[in-house]
């Protein structure tokens, strides 16, 4: 062990010494002992600053090289690790288990209603939980897809959506391989990024969620990209997509784009909105023949139509239940039938509408008020980017309304004045009683507001306590 | 039928369309392999991925979870973005009948241990990124036995008003093992940041010094034949990310969600130290602790011609 150590301390230094001296230090180390250096080398302790702003990369992380240039960020990039170069302690390395095994394998055996994914859904409060899924949910799905929206071996579909995720394992990933089609792999997605790559690959088929049609429809007018004319058809879901998006997309893309409608627990989509005659604007559509959707009030009684209740499905695409957790299986797959969580009814022709989430909804001195309806309100506000409205105790402990609002771009407000807005749109007990302006709202994968997150006493579940969980 | 047999979904002229056979998710992998050999299963980055090819490297994958003791039944996590690895990933689960648990990569602390808790997750594969925070949970997490690690997505932010960089070139054998190098780096960080005043500080468990829920620095430990590197960042200053975002394309919504919440030294005192006060408390500390001479020296001769190497590696790509 040596007595001595060296220092090398370099406070000035940019974003490639911060890389350059470990690893010259190492490679110094390792070549003497092989090139009988005469020098021997100590064990050292690097101090370093940067004297300019930078980015250290590993080797698949995109940067825009331009963009940083003109911040005056220095970006350094990792070199692609070999076989022998750093490697983290105590971890096993992906490629290294492929290459040394063998190419031949033999599907093992399974009942094809064992769980193949577990797939983690946020609740309205508490922890999230497992749904299980199963190989007979897929094939469900797969029918479902088979009738609906049909893909064929000679489709190119594009997969930006987050494979983590119930739409794109199941809508995407999963049929893709199924119907023997060509997927095309986005592990990071910006708009540009999107476009470029429906472009190269000729994609025939795109399943995404809202924003990215706004974004694509957005960067389609303001740079000169050239817009793919492959595309047949794409197929939004996660969050409505307003009329006016969808009507402009299709021209724009020449092409024809559907809602679907779908949980984690019914393997992602049961029913599409079809673009042309039988769209329903705000409608989810109508349920194939795969799966039965009913309205339930409260006691599980089926309601007519025009009539607000529970949505409740049923057919081969459900879940068995939540891993390690009979209650709520129980719970949400009472009387056989899986209950949404979703408020909605149906019309005379069977067209099925969401109204609510069951949970959001905001009892304010015994009336309900829907936050959907006060959003779609703020929405109509030319200032008004993004909202959320959920449900708030004021100061003696009653329900009452609160919007987060996000503004458009250089805009400022006054809550005043939104409430005034609302005011003429509204009956007074659901106007806003709370306005909060926010730069962003929490959103998940597929563009849904958390709106968890946003209600007081949110405990920011990415901080680790020092005695675990 | 349903609607979509009279609704508006552009149909092609193929009638190549399977019909639903009752099969498992694996064996139709293997099925499709078989009809479709060469045909682009998938595209990533300019390259094609073949039917075949897909199913000889699930194969390859399906041996190795077998090999590290992975088999059917056994829940195993999957952390990654949209890139081949994951579709080897869970094709591998599928064909040896295991149970994928696919999250969300913009996961952290407590979201990860909840589900690798709440199902039990034998190993999980992530990106090569994630090992710091894998390594620190890992002890709340006793089903956890692998941490399989891919790609190489390491993305460190330098700020000259924030951090401040501590690394270490050494003999493997000057700590007798891994847990004990990480041990001893994080007690050193600690004591230091005590030194400025940051009473708060703590070290749980290979990587992150934290105070409060928040990482204040950060350690990583790898190895290169006989050689161990240490390198930590920690940060003096608040590290103000508006301009990496512009370089780096985050959707705004997110945005808060890839870093981990970070503090700093300067937050939690009010006094932002300079790196020279940094560099004369940790040599302190060190001498201190390990009764070794530090003396400030050059580069040799072989590390000057590896140094600017280096420099041009990391420049260039």
């Amino acid at each position: 062990m040596a007595d001595k150590w060296r220092l090398i301390y370099n406070p000035d230094g940019d974003a490639a010494d911060i890389l350059a001296y470990p690893s010259a230090l190492v490679e110094g180390r390792l070549a003497g002992k092989y090139l009988l250096s005469r020098e021997t080398i100590p064990d050292t302790v690097i101090v370093q600053g940067v004297n300019r702003k930078g980015i250290l990369a590993g080797a698949d992380v995109r940067v825009d090289k331009q963009s940083a240039k003109d911040h005056g960020i220095d970006v350094a990039s990792y070199p692609r690790s070999g076989r022998g170069g750093a490697k983290q302690v105590d971890t096993v390395s992906l490629k290294e288990l492929m290459i040394k095994s063998s190419s031949k394998f033999s599907a093992q055996e399974v009942d094809l209603d064992d769980t193949a994914l577990l797939l983690y859904t946020s609740g309205t409060t508490g922890n999230p939980k497992g749904v299980m899924l199963t190989h007979n949910n897929f094939l469900g799905e797969f029918e479902w897809v088979e009738d609906a929206f049909p893909l064929y071996p000679e489709d190119r579909i594009v997969g930006v959506l987050p494979m983590y995720h119930v739409y794109a394992m199941a809508d995407v990933l999963v049929p893709s391989i199924y119907f023997g089609c060509t997927l095309s792999l986005i592990p990071q997605y910006s708009p540009t990024e999107l476009l470029k790559n429906m472009a190269d690959v000729k994609a025939t088929v795109l399943i995404a969620i809202p924003s990215m049609y706004i974004h694509l429809l957005q960067i389609s007018r303001s740079r000169k990209t050239s817009i793919p004319s492959s595309l047949r058809s794409c197929i939004s879901g996660g969050a409505p997509l307003p009329l006016m998006t969808i009507k402009q997309f299709e021209e724009v893309f020449q092409t024809q784009l559907s809602e679907g409608y779908g949980l984690t627990e019914t393997t992602s989509a049961v029913c599409i909105n079809d673009t042309g005659e039988g769209y329903r604007p705000g409608s989810i559509g109508l349920p194939s023949s795969f799966v039965e959707i009913k309205i339930f009030d409260e006691e599980d009684n089926e309601l007519g139509p025009n009539e607000t209740g529970e949505i409740v499905i049923k057919g081969t695409m459900i879940s068995k239940g939540y891993y390690n957790n009979p209650e709520e299986t129980a719970q949400a797959m009472r009387n056989g039938w899986f209950h949404s969580g979703d408020l909605g009814y149906r019309d005379e022709e069977g067209y099925i509408f969401i109204t609510d989430r069951k949970k959001d909804i905001i009892i304010r001195g015994g009336f309900n008020i829907s936050p959907r309806e006060v959003e779609e309100v703020l929405f109509t506000h030319p200032k008004v980017h993004d909202t959320a409205v959920i449900g708030v105790p004021d100061k003696s402990k009653r329900e009452t309304v609160k919007a987060f609002i996000v503004l458009e771009e250089g805009e400022t407000a006054d809550p005043k004045e939104i409430v005034e807005f609302c005011r003429e749109h509204l009956s007074p007990y659901k106007l806003p009683k709370f306005i909060e302006f926010r730069e962003s709202l929490p959103k998940s994968a597929t563009g849904k507001v958390l709106k968890k997150e946003l209600r007081d006493g949110y405990r920011d579940e990415r901080l680790l306590e020092k005695n675990g969980e | 039928m349903g609607i979509g047999t009279n609704g508006s979904w552009k149909r092609t002229e193929s009638k190549e369309q399977p019909v639903i056979e009752k099969k498992s998710i694996g064996e139709t992998l293997e099925d499709r392999a078989k009809k479709y050999k060469k045909k682009p299963a998938l595209l990533f980055e300019g390259k094609e991925i073949s039917f075949a090819q897909l199913n000889e490297s699930v194969n390859k994958l399906a041996n190795g979870f077998l090999d590290l003791g992975i088999q059917k039944g056994d829940r195993v996590a999957i952390m990654l973005p949209n890139i081949p690895e994951f579709v080897y990933s869970f094709y591998a689960l599928q064909k040896i009948g295991a149970v994928a648990v696919p999250f969300n990569t913009m996961y952290k602390g407590r979201e990860v241990i909840h589900i690798l808790n709440d199902s039990g997750a034998k190993a999980i594969i992530a990106l090569t990124n994630f090992a710091p925070l894998l390594n620190e949970i890992k002890p709340d997490v006793p089903s956890l036995e692998h941490i399989i690690l891919t790609g190489e997505r390491t993305l460190v932010f330098v700020h000259p008003e924030s951090t401040v960089s501590l690394q270490m070139v050494h003999d493997k054998v000057f700590f007798s093992d891994t847990d004990t190098a990480y041990r001893k780096i994080g007690e050193i960080i600690v004591d230091a940041l005590k030194s400025f005043g940051v009473s708060g500080a703590w070290y749980k468990h290979r990587g992150s010094v934290r105070v409060g829920g928040k990482k204040i620095a950060t350690c990583v430990i790898s190895e290169v034949e006989s050689l161990e590197v240490v390198n930590v960042l920690c940060f003096l200053g608040p590290l103000v990310t508006d301009d990496f975002f512009k370089v780096i394309w985050v959707p705004p919504e997110v945005k808060d969600k890839v870093l981990e919440p970070i503090t700093s030294v300067e937050e939690e005192t009010g006094i932002r130290p300079d790196k020279e006060e940094f560099k004369s408390s940790i040599l302190a500390i060190f001498s201190e602790k390990f009764g070794v001479e530090i003396e400030e020296g050059p580069l040799k001769r072989d590390e000057l011609f590896a140094y600017e190497k280096q420099r041009a590696l990391a420049n260039k790509a």
